[in-house]
């Protein structure tokens, strides 16, 4: 039994899942949003802060700024904060629920190995993120088109090769960074052999790290050098490499306090990340490889 | 019957959780195109066996082979050809029964469409095959787990309490499917707490306690048929007495108003006219007839209830 087979009935059982379309469209739903509220926004305001201490910018900055040129950085802004807390439900849900279901026992005796099987669900999860990411970028690319083209702002001349090239450097920079978070619940569903234990452990971390992660800077040494080495952290230095136009919101910290925090280099950043990565799924692939699988929830 | 291929054995399989011995020295031997049923109270390890007989779980000593295939370290040439229903049939809730054996069928490869409909049709569920799986009756689930396992046409069947759920019409089918099965060639291997119905459907059985094996034959051995004869006469006393002394005879007890003598089937004229000779005259003579419940019962000093 090969491995594109074991991915086809993975991607079949995605497909046929209501959880893999309402986390997509919530994706969707979240730009479209984002997309309206700031849009309507930029029309209704003329200028942003005062001005006796300084106008920061005015609404059509702002409305220049939804412009095709930012649709992609900042649709990735999106997705790797709003859409990483989706892909974790999403890679925890694939793990766990066959642990809820029984159908683990059923898919391990039917199937021609436990770490293809797995490896088989990871790839299939990633690459539906990929997809999903990509359905996000494409519903800004849409949303912006039409703000660009009924705004007047029509001149495409910003769009080179190096242009798009900068853009699927973005996109990959993303999954990226969501990486870590989606095999850390894929890993803890495994684990925990359940839905709640990958959810409750991929978003914890999304959210605690960096609260944890300010109390640590707050104590100095020797704590305060120890965030960087977490997985948020290098994620903010990796991301902060996406260039979303001005003055669109970014949701991680800006680059003047990932230079006070005396941050790593972005190659530096992806090595530790990408050791989290693997780190997490050799956990998931040897535990999953390795346990008895037994009756019921408890799999 | 007589011993054919062996395709299922293990070898002094143990499988202990931290202080807890679930099974213990288990020696199963399972032949080509037999029903072997496996019986046990409710925590004697049958799961746990079945677990690892199927390599989902892992022995603490010892070794499950089926067709060859150690299955604790190269399961997968021998999964291909075993179709199971491990304790209670499990399939994607959100998913109808036809979908559910799609993605099976989608795992295993080459299996036509046709022969998903062909299975939902053997176990009566293909007006209901485009329903989600959630939506099925206890009974249903379990046709659809049994579905599942003809689906890759396996030669090796395991069914775990395969009737659980069912009303009396599904009882009898699944028990009418069973020997069917065994006539296809294909052997199954059978867990259940149903005693009168695998005595119906099997040819060897094993008893399970406490995780230890304590009985395993032939439906006749473990039910001593041919072996004990069932007297009675005026005076049992007599007669008792009459039967220990004759020397062919190996034991004598008294059980339920009658006299039980460990003599073959095959020498009860013998008998009557012995004991006629000695002016013992009998009111009744005929084979000892035991239910497998009964010897379940002695072996294991437990009662199983359906």
């Amino acid at each position: 039994m090969n491995m594109p087979r074991l991915m086809a009935v993975e991607f079949y059982k995605l497909r046929k899942r209501m959880m893999t379309w309402v986390v997509g469209l919530l994706l969707v739903g979240l730009v479209i949003l984002l997309y309206s509220v700031l849009w309507n926004i930029s029309g209704r305001v003329t200028f942003f802060g005062d001005r006796q201490n300084g106008i920061r910018f005015t609404g059509e900055d702002l409305r220049r700024a939804l412009f095709l040129q930012g649709a992609v950085p900042f649709s990735l802004e999106i997705v790797s904060t709003f859409g990483t807390l989706l892909a974790v439900i999403l890679a925890a849900g694939a793990v766990g629920s066959e642990y809820a279901w029984g159908t683990v026992r059923l898919m391990a005796t039917a199937s021609s190995g436990r770490l293809r099987l797995i490896s088989a669900r990871l790839v299939v999860v990633s690459a539906l993120i990929a997809a999903g990411a990509l359905l996000a970028v494409a519903v800004a690319l849409a949303y912006s088109t039409v703000i660009t083209l009924t705004s007047g702002g029509s001149d495409f001349s910003f769009l080179t090769a190096g242009f798009v090239k900068e853009q699927f450097f973005a996109y990959a920079r993303t999954l990226f960074v969501m990486a870590p978070y989606v095999s850390l619940a894929f890993a803890a569903a495994v684990l925990g052999r359940s839905t709640l234990a990958g959810v409750g452990t991929g978003m914890g971390v999304a959210f605690l790290e960096p609260v944890v992660s300010n109390l640590m800077r707050l104590g100095g040494n020797p704590w305060k050098s120890i965030p960087n080495w977490l997985i948020n952290a290098n994620t903010q230095v990796i991301t902060l490499q996406n260039v979303v136009p001005e003055p669109l919101p970014r949701f991680g910290p800006s680059r003047r306090e990932v230079v006070s925090q005396g941050l790593h280099s972005p190659e530096v950043a992806a090595i530790i990340l990408a050791l989290y990565i693997v780190a997490f799924i050799a956990v998931a692939f040897v535990v999953y490889r390795r346990r008895d699988i037994t009756a019921g929830s408890g799999g | 019957m007589s011993e054919g291929r062996e395709i299922l054995r293990t070898e002094g399989l143990w499988k202990q959780y931290g202080r807890i011995t679930a099974v213990a020295d288990m020696h199963l031997q399972v032949f080509d195109g037999e029903v072997f049923s496996f019986l046990g109270p409710n925590g004697s390890g049958k799961s746990t066996t079945v677990g690892m007989v199927l390599g989902l779980v892992r022995p603490t000593h010892g070794r499950a082979l089926v067709f060859g295939s150690d299955m604790a370290t190269h399961p997968w040439p021998a999964l291909r050809r075993i179709g199971a229903v491990v304790e209670t049939p499990a399939f994607y809730p959100y998913l109808s029964g036809y979908d559910n054996l799609r993605a099976l069928a989608i795992m295993l490869g080459d299996i036509p469409d046709t022969r998903i409909d062909e299975m939902l049709e053997l176990v009566g569920l293909h007006e209901r095959k485009r329903d989600a799986y959630k939506t099925y009756s206890l009974g249903m689930k379990q046709r659809l787990g049994i579905a599942s396992t003809l689906l890759r046409d396996p030669e090796l069947i395991i069914l775990d309490e395969p009737t659980n759920g069912l009303d009396p019409a599904g009882t009898r089918e699944v028990r009418e499917l069973i020997p069917e099965l065994a006539r296809q060639g294909r052997t199954v291997f059978l867990c259940s707490h149903l005693l009168h119905e695998v005595q119906a459907v099997s040819d060897r059985v094993a008893i399970v306690k406490k995780g230890r094996m304590v009985a395993q034959g032939t439906v006749n051995e473990l039910l001593g048929r041919g072996q004990y004869l069932r007297l009675r006469a005026d005076d049992n006393d007599a007669l008792a007495q009459a039967l220990a002394a004759i020397p062919w005879i190996t034991s004598v007890d008294r059980v339920d108003g009658y006299v039980r003598a460990a003599a073959p089937t095959a020498k009860s004229a013998e008998l009557n006219m012995t004991l006629a000779q000695r002016g013992v005259y009998l009111a009744e003579l005929a084979p000892w007839e035991v239910e497998l419940e009964s010897v379940f019962l002695e072996l294991t000093g437990e009662e199983m209830h359906a």
